[in-house]
C-alpha cells in the first residue's frame, strides 16, 4: 500500500466500570483529569494523531461503557480493532478478576483473524490510590499467561504511565494492521459489475 | 416427494439483509478509497453517496443497522482524513459543502453534509457556530425515527469534541460558546426524543412488544446526548441549573412517553456527577412526581438516592476545606419532602413501592448522617402515617409490602447492632403494629438474635419495659392469635430465646438492678402458663444473684434489700405453683433455700424454712407420679443436707419429715432407696445444735438402713430385692468406712450372705450381670481395704 496513505488505527479500551476507562482516554487525548464520576452509557471515541517511526497515525480510541445494561445495541464497534487496551483497578481486586470474561467477549465478537495474536494492552490504573489489591507481579503473571501481553501501571489522575502505555498501544496496533494488510489484500470478496439483486423494498418509498 | 422450499428464519434472515449490506458498503468503500488515492474527489463523492445508500434501508433491526452503520462510517472516516489534509492546503470547503447537497438521496446528502460540515470546522473555527446550527436544521429532513436517530447520532459523533466550550461572552463570537453547544444538543436531543417517542406509535398494535424492545436498545443514542452534554468543560454548575438540566426536564416531562422518561431520568442521574445533582434535587425530584403512571418512580429515585449515599462516603465528596459537599445541602430534608410527596401524588403507586422509597431514604439518612437516628425516626413516623391516609393495617404476614416494611425495621438494627438505639425510636413500635401477629412475631425474633449475637445488656428499668413491651408478641398471651394453632415446638424455641435475653437484662447499680427484676416480672408475668415457665425462672435466678452482690456490697441496708429480693423470688415463684407447675417451682424453692443459707441476712432461718416448706407442700400436693416423687426427695434431702442454719427446732421435723415422706413412698423400692438417702440427713446434715459441723448420729444413720433392710426384704421381685441389698450394703460400707460405729460387721455379714444365697437364683439377664457387678466390686473395695491397711480394723470378722 501507499506508504503516503493516512494510517487510520482502531483501539478499544474495555474493563469493568468505575476502573478509568475514560479519565485514561481523557488523561491522554486531552491532558485533563477530573475526579467527578460521570458514568459512560454506549460507545463514543476520541482521535489523536501520533508519530511513530516517522509516520503519522491517527488513533481511534473507542471508550465504552462498563456496565452491560449501557450497551443496548450490542458491540458492533469491536470489529475492525487493531488493538484492545484492557484496563482495571489495582485497589478493587474484582476488575481484576473480570479481565478474562473481558478479553473472551472481546475475541467473540470482535472476531479478529488471528485471536491468539490479536494485540492486547493491559493497564492496572489508580497506582496513586491506597491499598493496593493487586500487585504488578500478579498483573504480569496474567499478562504472561495470555502470550504475553504488555502491562503498564497508570494513573489518570496524576498522568503517570498514560503517554508511555498509549505509545505502546499505538505501535502494537500498528504492527497488527502492518501484518493483516500484508497478508490479506484488501479486495472485496467480489466486484459485481451488475445491479446487486437484492428486494426491491429495500428502501421503502419514503424519499430518504 | 414434494419438496417444500426451505423456510429462513428471520435471524437468518436478518444475517442475510446485513451482509448483502455490508457487502456493497465493502465494494463501494474500495472504489471511494481508490478515487481518493488517484485524489478524484468527484468520484470518491460518489462512491461515498453509493455506500451511504445502504443506510436507506427498512430490513434492519435496530441493531444490524448498527453494524451496519458502524461499517459505514469507519470507512467514511477515511473520506473525513482525506478532506482535512486536502483543504489544509487549499481551503475549497464552501463550495464542497454546497456540492454535496446535490446529492439525490436525502439520507446520503446529510451523511456527506455533516462530514464536510465537520472538516469545515476543523479547518475554519469561524463559521463554526452557522454551521452547527444548520447541520442540526438540516437533520430534521430525515423523519424514519431508525435512520433519523442513527443520522443525528452521526452528527453528535462527529461533534464531539469540536463543540464549543468556552463561557458566555459579551463580544459576539461566530466560534460559537458553551451556550450554543448547550442549545445544539438540546435541539438535537429533542429531535431524537421525538424520533424515538414515535416509534411506539408506527405499526400494529400486536407488534407493541417488538417495537418496545426495539426501542430498549435504541434508547443509548437519545442517551449520549445527554452525555454530550455533561462532556462540556464549561458547564458549570450554574449553567447546569439554568438551562441545561431544565431543556432536558422539560424534554422529558412534555414527551409523556414511560419508557423515554423513566430511561432519560436515570440517564440524568449516570452521567451527570454526584456535585451537581446535590445542587439540583429538587427540581429533578419535582419533575419526578410529574412523569406517566408506567414510568417505576421509585428505581429512579431509589437511584439517585444509593448514589448520593455512595458519594458520601468517597473522599472526593470532601471540599477542598475539608467540608462535605453535603453538609450545605439539606440531602435528607428534601429527599424526604419530595418522597412524601411523590407518594401522596401518585396514587397508583403500589404500596410496597412506597414502602421502598422510605426504604432507600434511611439507608441514606444512614450512610450520610449515622448519628443523627431523629432522621429515621423522621422516615419511620411518616411511613406510618402513609399507613393511616392508605387505611393499611395488619399487613399480611407474606404480602409485598409486609415484606418491604420488614425491610425497612430491620435496616437500623443491622446499622447500629443495638435494640436501645431502636428503643429510642418513638415511631418504631407504632411502625410494627402495621404487621400482623405473624410478622410482627417473626421482627421480634429478629431482635432478639439482634440482642443476643451483641450482647446488648438493656440497663434501665423504662428500656426493660419498652423492650418487653416491643416484644410483645412473644411476650403475651395474644389473642389475635387462635390458642388451638400454637405450636409447642416453635413456642419452646422462642421463649427459650427470650429466656435468654432476660439475662442481659440488667444494672450495674443494684437497686436500678432490682427495679427491672420488678418490671420485668410484671410484664412477663402476663405471658400465660405456657411462657412463663421459660420467663420466670431466669428472674429468679437473677434475683438470687443479686442477694449475693448484697452482700458482698458495702450496703448499709443490704438485709433488709435481700429479705425484699427473696420475697419477690417467693412470690415468683408462687406464680409458676398457680400455674400448676410443681417439679420447677419446687427446684427453685430448694435453690433459694440454699441461697438464703449462704447469704444468711437478718432472720434468714424462718425464710429458709419457708422456702423449704414449700417445697414440701409441693412434694405433697402436686407431685403424684412416684418416680417424680422419689427424684423430689431425693433433690430436698440432699438440699436440706447442705443447709446449716437451721435450729434443733426447725432441723430436726424437717429431718423426721424428710424420713417419714420416704417411708411413705407408694412402691417398696422406691421406699428403700428414700429412707436409705435419708439416713445421710442424720450424719453429714449440719444444724446449729451441731454448731454448724456435721450430726454424726449414728444410731438414726442405722435405725434408718435397718428400715431399708426391712422394707427391701418385702419385695416379692427377688432381683429388685437383691439390688436392694447390694445398694444398701454400699450405705454401710460407705458409714462404717466414715467412722458411725453403730454399725456391727454381724450386719453387714448378714446382708453380704443373704445376697450371696440369692445370686445364683436369679434368671440370667442384663440387669443381673449388672447386680453381680456391683456387688463383686463392693466386694473387691472391702478386699482391697482388708489387705492393705494392717491397723485399720473396721473390717475385721468380716465374711467374704
Amino acid at each position: 500500500m501507499a506508504s503516503n496513505k493516512k494510517v487510520l488505527l482502531k483501539v478499544i479500551i474495555l474493563g469493568d466500570s468505575s476502573v478509568g476507562k475514560t479519565s485514561l482516554m481523557n488523561q491522554y487525548v486531552n491532558r485533563k483529569f477530573s475526579n467527578q464520576y460521570k458514568a459512560t452509557i454506549g460507545a463514543d471515541f476520541l482521535t489523536k494523531e501520533v508519530t511513530i517511526d516517522d509516520r503519522t497515525v491517527t488513533m481511534q480510541i473507542w471508550d465504552t461503557a462498563g456496565q452491560e445494561r449501557f450497551q443496548s445495541l450490542g458491540v458492533a464497534f469491536y470489529r475492525g480493532a487493531d488493538c484492545c487496551v484492557l484496563v482495571f483497578d489495582v485497589t478493587a481486586p474484582n476488575t481484576f478478576k473480570s479481565l478474562d470474561s473481558w478479553r473472551d467477549e472481546f475475541l467473540i465478537q470482535a472476531a479478529p483473524r488471528e485471536p491468539d495474536n490479536f494485540p492486547f494492552v493491559l493497564l492496572g490504573n489508580k497506582v496513586d490510590l491506597e491499598p493496593r489489591a493487586i500487585s504488578a507481579k500478579r498483573a504480569q503473571q496474567w499478562c504472561q499467561s495470555k502470550n504475553d501481553i504488555p502491562y503498564f501501571e497508570t494513573s489518570a489522575k496524576e498522568g503517570l504511565n498514560v503517554e508511555q502505555a498509549f505509545l505502546a498501544i499505538a505501535k502494537n496496533a500498528l504492527a497488527q494492521q502492518n501484518q493483516t494488510v500484508d497478508l490479506y489484500n484488501e479486495f472485496p470478496d467480489q466486484i459485481k459489475l451488475t445491479n446487486t439483486q437484492r428486494p426491491s423494498n429495500g428502501s421503502d418509498s419514503c424519499a430518504c | 416427494m414434494p419438496t417444500v422450499p426451505q423456510q429462513i428464519s428471520p435471524v437468518e434472515e436478518q444475517e442475510k439483509y446485513l451482509h448483502d449490506a455490508l457487502g456493497v458498503v465493502k465494494s463501494q468503500a474500495f472504489h471511494m478509497n481508490r478515487a481518493l488515492d488517484k485524489n478524484k474527489l468527484m468520484d470518491a463523492l460518489k462512491y461515498a453517496s453509493a455506500m451511504l445508500a445502504e443506510l436507506r434501508t427498512s430490513l434492519l433491526s435496530p441493531k444490524s443497522y448498527y453494524e451496519l452503520y458502524m461499517a459505514v462510517t469507519d470507512e467514511l472516516r477515511h473520506l473525513e482524513i482525506y478532506l482535512l489534509d486536502d483543504f489544509k492546503k487549499d481551503s475549497k470547503v464552501p463550495d464542497l459543502y454546497e456540492l454535496v447537497q446535490y446529492a439525490g438521496n436525502i439520507v446520503p446528502r446529510l451523511y456527506l453534509l455533516i462530514t464536510v460540515g465537520l472538516v469545515h470546522i476543523k479547518t475554519n473555527s469561524s463559521s463554526r457556530r452557522d454551521i452547527l446550527k444548520d447541520l442540526v436544521e438540516m437533520c430534521r429532513g430525515v423523519q424514519h425515527p431508525l435512520r433519523g436517530l442513527f443520522l443525528r447520532n452521526y452528527l453528535l459523533q462527529c461533534t464531539r469534541n469540536i463543540l464549543p466550550d468556552t463561557p458566555e461572552s459579551d463580544v459576539d463570537s461566530p466560534e460559537g460558546t458553551v451556550k450554543d453547544s448547550i442549545d445544539f444538543v438540546l435541539m438535537n436531543f429533542a429531535e431524537m426524543n421525538k424520533l424515538w417517542v414515535r416509534m411506539q406509535h408506527q405499526g400494529h398494535s400486536r407488534e407493541r412488544q417488538h417495537r418496545e424492545r426495539e426501542r430498549e436498545e435504541l434508547k443509548i443514542l437519545v442517551g449520549t446526548n445527554l452525555v454530550r452534554l455533561s462532556q462540556l468543560e464549561s458547564v458549570t454548575l450554574e449553567k447546569y441549573q439554568k438551562m441545561v438540566l431544565p431543556g432536558i426536564l422539560e424534554q422529558v416531562v412534555s414527551c409523556r412517553d414511560a419508557i423515554a422518561q423513566e430511561y432519560l431520568m436515570e440517564c440524568i442521574i449516570q452521567v451527570f456527577p454526584d456535585e451537581f445533582h446535590i445542587q439540583t434535587l429538587t427540581p429533578f425530584l419535582k419533575s419526578c412526581a410529574e412523569l406517566e403512571q408506567g414510568v417505576d418512580v421509585k428505581k429512579i429515585v431509589i437511584c439517585l438516592m444509593e448514589r448520593l449515599a455512595a458519594f458520601s462516603q468517597r473522599s472526593d465528596s470532601l471540599d477542598s476545606d475539608g467540608t462535605t459537599a453535603l453538609q450545605d445541602v439539606q440531602l435528607f430534608e428534601v429527599f424526604s419532602d419530595q418522597v412524601s410527596s411523590i407518594i401522596s401524588n401518585r396514587q397508583y403507586l403500589p404500596p410496597e413501592d412506597m414502602v421502598s422509597l422510605q426504604v432507600a431514604l434511611i439507608n441514606l439518612a444512614l450512610k450520610c448522617y449515622p448519628k443523627r437516628i431523629d432522621y429515621i425516626d423522621k422516615v419511620m413516623l411518616s411511613s406510618v402515617e402513609m399507613f393511616h391516609r392508605l387505611g393499611l393495617d395488619r399487613l399480611e404476614y407474606h404480602s409485598s409490602v409486609a415484606k418491604e416494611l420488614q425491610k425497612l425495621l430491620k435496616i437500623p438494627l443491622d446499622a447500629y447492632n443495638d435494640i436501645l438505639v431502636i428503643l429510642k425510636l418513638k415511631h418504631y413500635s407504632g411502625l410494627m403494629q402495621h404487621l400482623d401477629y405473624n410478622g410482627r412475631k417473626a421482627l421480634s425474633i429478629y431482635i432478639l438474635n439482634n440482642a443476643l449475637e451483641n450482647d446488648t445488656i438493656v440497663p434501665t428499668p423504662k428500656e426493660v419495659e419498652q423492650a418487653l413491651s416491643l416484644l410483645n408478641t412473644l411476650v403475651c398471651e395474644e389473642n389475635e392469635n387462635p390458642i388451638g394453632d400454637i405450636d409447642l415446638e416453635e413456642l419452646t424455641e422462642e421463649q427459650c430465646l427470650l429466656a435468654r435475653f432476660i439475662h442481659q437484662l440488667k444494672s450495674q447499680v443494684l437497686d436500678e438492678h432490682y427495679l427491672i427484676l420488678t418490671v420485668a416480672r410484671k410484664i412477663l408475668g402476663t405471658g400465660g402458663p405456657l411462657r412463663i415457665k421459660y420467663t420466670l425462672p431466669p428472674l429468679v435466678f437473677q434475683a438470687y444473684q443479686l442477694a449475693y452482690k448484697y452482700k458482698n456490697s458495702n450496703e448499709e441496708k443490704w438485709e433488709k434489700k435481700c429479705t425484699k429480693i427473696f420475697e419477690f423470688s417467693h412470690q415468683t415463684i408462687t406464680a409458676l405453683v398457680k400455674a400448676e407447675l410443681a417439679e420447677l417451682p419446687l427446684r427453685l424453692f430448694l435453690q433459694g433455700a440454699l441461697a438464703i443459707d449462704q447469704i444468711s441476712f437478718d432472720n434468714h432461718e424462718t425464710v429458709a424454712y419457708e422456702f423449704m416448706s414449700q417445697a414440701f407442700s409441693l412434694y405433697e400436693d402436686e407431685i403424684s407420679d412416684s418416680k417424680a416423687q422419689l427424684a423430689a426427695i431425693t433433690l430436698i434431702v440432699g438440699t436440706l443436707e447442705q443447709i446449716s442454719c437451721f435450729s434443733e427446732e426447725n432441723s430436726d421435723p424437717l429431718r423426721t419429715q424428710c424420713a417419714l415422706a420416704a417411708s411413705k413412698l407408694l412402691k417398696k423400692p422406691d421406699q428403700c432407696r428414700g429412707v436409705a438417702t435419708c439416713s445421710h440427713l442424720f450424719w453429714s446434715g449440719k444444724s446449729l445444735a451441731s454448731h454448724k459441723e456435721e450430726a454424726h448420729d449414728g444410731k438414726r444413720v442405722v435405725e434408718c438402713l435397718k428400715k431399708g433392710l426391712r422394707i427391701a426384704k418385702q419385695c416379692m421381685d427377688v432381683s429388685v430385692q437383691v439390688q436392694l441389698f447390694v445398694e444398701l450394703l454400699n450405705h454401710y460400707v460407705y458409714f462404717l468406712e466414715k467412722g458411725n460405729d453403730q454399725i456391727s460387721i454381724d450386719i453387714l455379714n448378714q446382708v453380704i450372705k443373704k445376697i450371696k444365697d440369692e445370686l445364683p437364683n436369679l434368671e440370667s439377664s442384663d440387669e443381673t450381670e449388672q447386680i453381680t457387678k456391683h456387688f463383686n466390686n463392693t466386694l473387691e473395695h472391702i478386699r482391697i481395704r482388708l489387705e492393705s491397711s494392717e491397723d485399720d480394723l473396721i473390717y475385721k470378722g468380716i465374711e467374704i
